[in-house]
């Protein structure tokens, strides 16, 4: 799934693993809640959360709770089997993970969470950063959510391919040759002409990911704030299609498969440069290099620029479902488990990066360097690209739009099937009509 | 004590007391054996129906009562809208995308499936050294899951990096676009298939073969019939009713592909471009992405209505084939016996019959093949 994060070939199992997490989520939990009785609560989140020495602690802290945890590989199945369980009425675990990519699908729905008000978040709202908290608010003022992680955008590059092609390759001066505070995509794709010049080879691995990253940056998405579908006669978003298509055009695109890389091959042999990276995005890279055969010699780091200025790329939720059992012990869990302190070790366990602001004020002056990233304080280089981001409406149809209608032309843009943006931009207007107008 | 009192004189009270008392519990045994009869073989197989009715029956009914209604995956039960969603779906060309994709992929995958695992069946039904290793060797790839067959497989089939392209690249010829392209995506989404299931139609009609009694073998043989004619004339014929078994459950089973499409590439639902994704993909696309429940429902139901329709006519094909065969093995049997009874006449005829004129000039008109006029010359010499 191109917009839900944490996708990898070696984790598609999408209809077998949600039939099999079904049967599984059906076992009958334990018995009623009240004081010191053995409660059982089930949680389940998906990719790399992190979360398995923080369960140890928990139930160490409370003895008469004991945690089935359930970790679902992609960001894509979860949604799946979140969507199931939701349609049949059963089966969702206590405390569930849900991604931001599909928010809006569940804010259709919210009424099968619980409140969170209920059980304090009025009390703990301050943690976080004030658009986190927002987005977990649904219409009618429900808090369904207690928000895990953000996603604030860095670029990954690989210094020693700049070194190649003649370009600076240390982060100050890449973050300065992009323009620093003011860094664009039309400085990005010019710099990347340069490089595809000097050296022939591509600049960024695919579109899909710039072209999202395009739009999260706008002020009103694929929807306006009002929640009306925004896309045919939108000239800004057309604007920019223009430009990435131009950039396609020129050979920056290395057309990689997003989530893939050729088994993280693409990571190693050069074929790109440079990928917009969101913070748990890193933890993908180092899969990719781990499995590609690279280490931290190939060059890869992280530079404190991204072109266009501030912008964010997923980030979860840990939400409540109205059928679970034990609702407070539940919402307990969820809120201990997003508490700065929490949110901190998460970090250091799955490299993603926190949405309470005391926790990214700890990374901040933690600056602990990252290997594999050529030493880069990621902590604390995401903490100064999480400045400035602005939440945007997700629509329903959100990731739909961004995975099915302009997935394909922009794939077809990439293998230069298609070769002009107007082309191209029919072709999403056309899939947009198919799948979401006359759905 | 007091039982074995009072019993004597109750059987000897009267003579016809006897029925009535006795009617009672030979009428009782008499109702629940005729109840055993009659009932428990309803008993016996009502296990298999009941499993039926819950899990096969009533998703089919409950399916087709949600394809009548708009229904949201998340939100649940909306408007009834009659049978729009199958019109809908019947004018959607993404539905016909995906058929088209389906039956391509079918072909692909059951004809040449069916026909090595008939080739494959027919060696191993010789006398082989370690036939049982060779026999084990050729259901292995069903053994392994789908799962790990698409991971392979896509190691193979990749663009950039896949074992082929990197072949063909080292000597000069142009990679092939297994994943964008629909012609070679079909054919590497056919190739897993086949590799899994190849076996395991060759090792039942294997089973099919065995049984196929050696003595008429052995005396087909001994007329004089080749191997291959063994093969065609009484091997196939033999094995019909396999045959039309393997070939249904091949077509139930080629069009409800999903798991190799689905892991092919596994970004998307059937390629950026939908040119594999097969009409179960395309379902669980309506069902799961765009969330709509009533035409996922539709498109299940037409899925249903296809799949009986080409098992339908594959059983026919089937059948006719088989028949056909033999058919023909009987009217050239029956022409032969002609020949050879033309060629008595004939020698009746240098023995200086009167028949001599009728015999000698039926023949000429129309070639020995052809059948009317021999079985004129059969009617004209047995006189």
């Amino acid at each position: 799934m191109t917009f839900s994060r944490r996708t990898k070939l070696t984790t598609g199992i999408a209809g077998a693993a949600a039939f099999a997490l079904l049967a599984t989520g059906c076992a009958s939990q334990g018995a009623a809640s009240s004081g010191d009785e053995k409660i059982e609560l089930s949680i389940t989140t998906f990719g790399t959360f992190g979360y398995d020495e923080l369960y140890k602690e928990y139930e160490k802290a409370n003895p008469n709770i004991t945690i089935k945890a359930e970790n679902i590989d992609t960001g894509g199945n979860a949604r799946t089997d979140v969507f199931t369980k939701i349609a049949a009425g059963s089966g969702l675990s206590d405390v569930v993970a849900i991604e931001e990519g599909w928010l809006g699908q569940i804010m259709d729905v919210s009424d099968k969470f619980v409140d969170l008000n209920e059980y304090g978040a009025e009390d703990v709202k301050d943690n976080w950063v004030p658009w986190k908290y927002e987005q977990s608010i649904d219409p009618d003022g429900r808090v369904i959510g207690f928000g895990t992680d953000i996603g604030p955008q860095g670029l990954c590059y690989n210094g020693k391919l700049f070194e190649a092609a003649g370009l600076p390759s240390d982060r100050e001066s890449v973050a300065e040759l992009l323009g620093g505070d003011d860094a664009s995509w039309e400085k990005y794709f010019e710099v990347g002409e340069q490089y595809k010049k000097a050296t022939g080879k591509a600049w960024y691995d695919q579109s899909g990911f710039v072209w999202n990253a395009m739009v999260n940056q706008m002020e009103e998405g694929y929807y306006t704030k009002d929640g009306e579908l925004n896309v045919e006669g939108n000239a800004d978003m057309r604007a920019k299609f223009d430009q990435l298509a131009g950039a396609i055009g020129n050979g920056l695109s290395a057309n990689q498969e997003p989530w893939v890389w050729g088994k993280g091959k693409g990571f190693v042999d050069g074929s790109f440069a440079t990928m917009v990276c969101p913070g748990w995005m890193l933890g993908n890279v180092k899969g990719s290099l781990e499995s590609g055969g690279g280490d931290a010699s190939t060059g890869w780091d992280f530079a404190d620029v991204f072109p266009g200025g501030a912008a964010n790329w997923g980030g979860a939720f840990l939400s409540v479902p109205a059928t679970s059992d034990h609702p407070e012990e539940a919402a307990e869990l969820a809120k201990w488990l997003t508490d700065p302190e929490q949110q901190v070790k998460q970090s250091a366990a799955a490299g993603n990066f926190p949405s309470t602001i005391e926790a990214q004020e700890k990374l901040a002056e933690d600056a602990t360097p990252n290997e594999l990233f050529n030493n880069a304080p990621t902590g604390a280089i995401l903490a100064s690209r999480a400045e400035g981001v602005v939440a945007q409406f997700k629509g329903p149809h959100d990731s739909l739009i961004q995975e099915n209608v302009f997935g394909p032309p922009l794939k077809n843009l990439d293998t230069g099937k298609t070769k002009s943006a107007d082309e191209a931009w029919d072709q999403a207007l056309q899939l947009l009509n198919d799948l979401v107008v006359n759905n | 004590m007091t039982s074995t009192l009072n019993r004597p004189p109750v059987e000897n009270s009267s003579p016809g007391t006897p029925r009535t008392t006795a009617k009672a519990p030979i009428s009782l045994k008499h109702r629940l054996s005729a109840f055993d009869h009659k009932a428990s073989p309803y008993f016996y197989v009502a296990p298999f129906f009941i499993l039926f009715a819950i899990v096969g029956l009533f998703p089919l009914i409950y399916t087709f009562v949600v394809s009548l209604y708009e229904w949201h995956t998340l939100k649940g039960q909306g408007d009834f809208v009659g049978l729009a969603n199958f019109t809908a779906v019947l004018g959607d060309r993404y539905f016909w995308n995906s058929l088209f994709n389906t039956v391509s992929i079918f072909f692909l995958s059951t004809i040449p499936q069916l026909i090595a695992a008939v080739i494959i069946a027919a060696v191993l039904d010789q006398n082989l050294r370690a036939k049982t290793f060779w026999r084990m060797s050729i259901l292995l790839p069903y053994v392994v899951t789908p799962v790990a067959v698409a991971m392979i497989f896509s190691n193979v089939f990749g663009e950039n990096y896949g074992l082929i392209n990197n072949i063909l690249v080292s000597f000069g010829i142009d990679p092939i676009m297994w994943q964008n392209e629909t012609l070679p995506s079909h054919i590497a989404i056919a190739t897993m298939v086949n590799w899994r299931w190849t076996g395991y139609n060759a090792l039942i009609l294997l089973a099919a073969m065995q049984s196929v009694p050696r003595d008429i073998h052995e005396s087909a043989a001994l007329d004089g019939a080749g191997a291959t004619r063994r093969f065609f004339s009484i091997t196939l014929p033999s094995i019909r009713p396999t045959m039309i078994f393997v070939i249904i459950t091949a077509t139930i089973g080629g069009l409800q592909i999903f798991t190799e499409p689905r892991l092919f590439d596994p970004v998307t639902a059937g390629g950026s471009q939908r040119q594999f994704q097969t009409t179960v993909l395309y379902l669980w696309e309506m069902a799961f992405f765009r969330q709509n429940f009533g035409k996922a429902s539709a498109i299940a139901w037409l899925l249903f209505l296809l799949i009986v329709i080409f098992g339908l006519i594959n059983f026919l094909l089937s059948r006719s084939i088989a028949t056909a065969e033999g058919r023909g093995a009987k009217a050239r049997s029956q022409r032969r016996l002609l020949r050879m009874r033309q060629r008595q006449a004939r020698d009746g005829v240098r023995a200086g019959t009167a028949a001599s004129v009728l015999s000698e000039t039926v023949p000429v008109p129309g070639p020995a093949d052809s059948p009317e006029p021999s079985a004129s010359t059969e009617e004209g010499s047995t006189r």
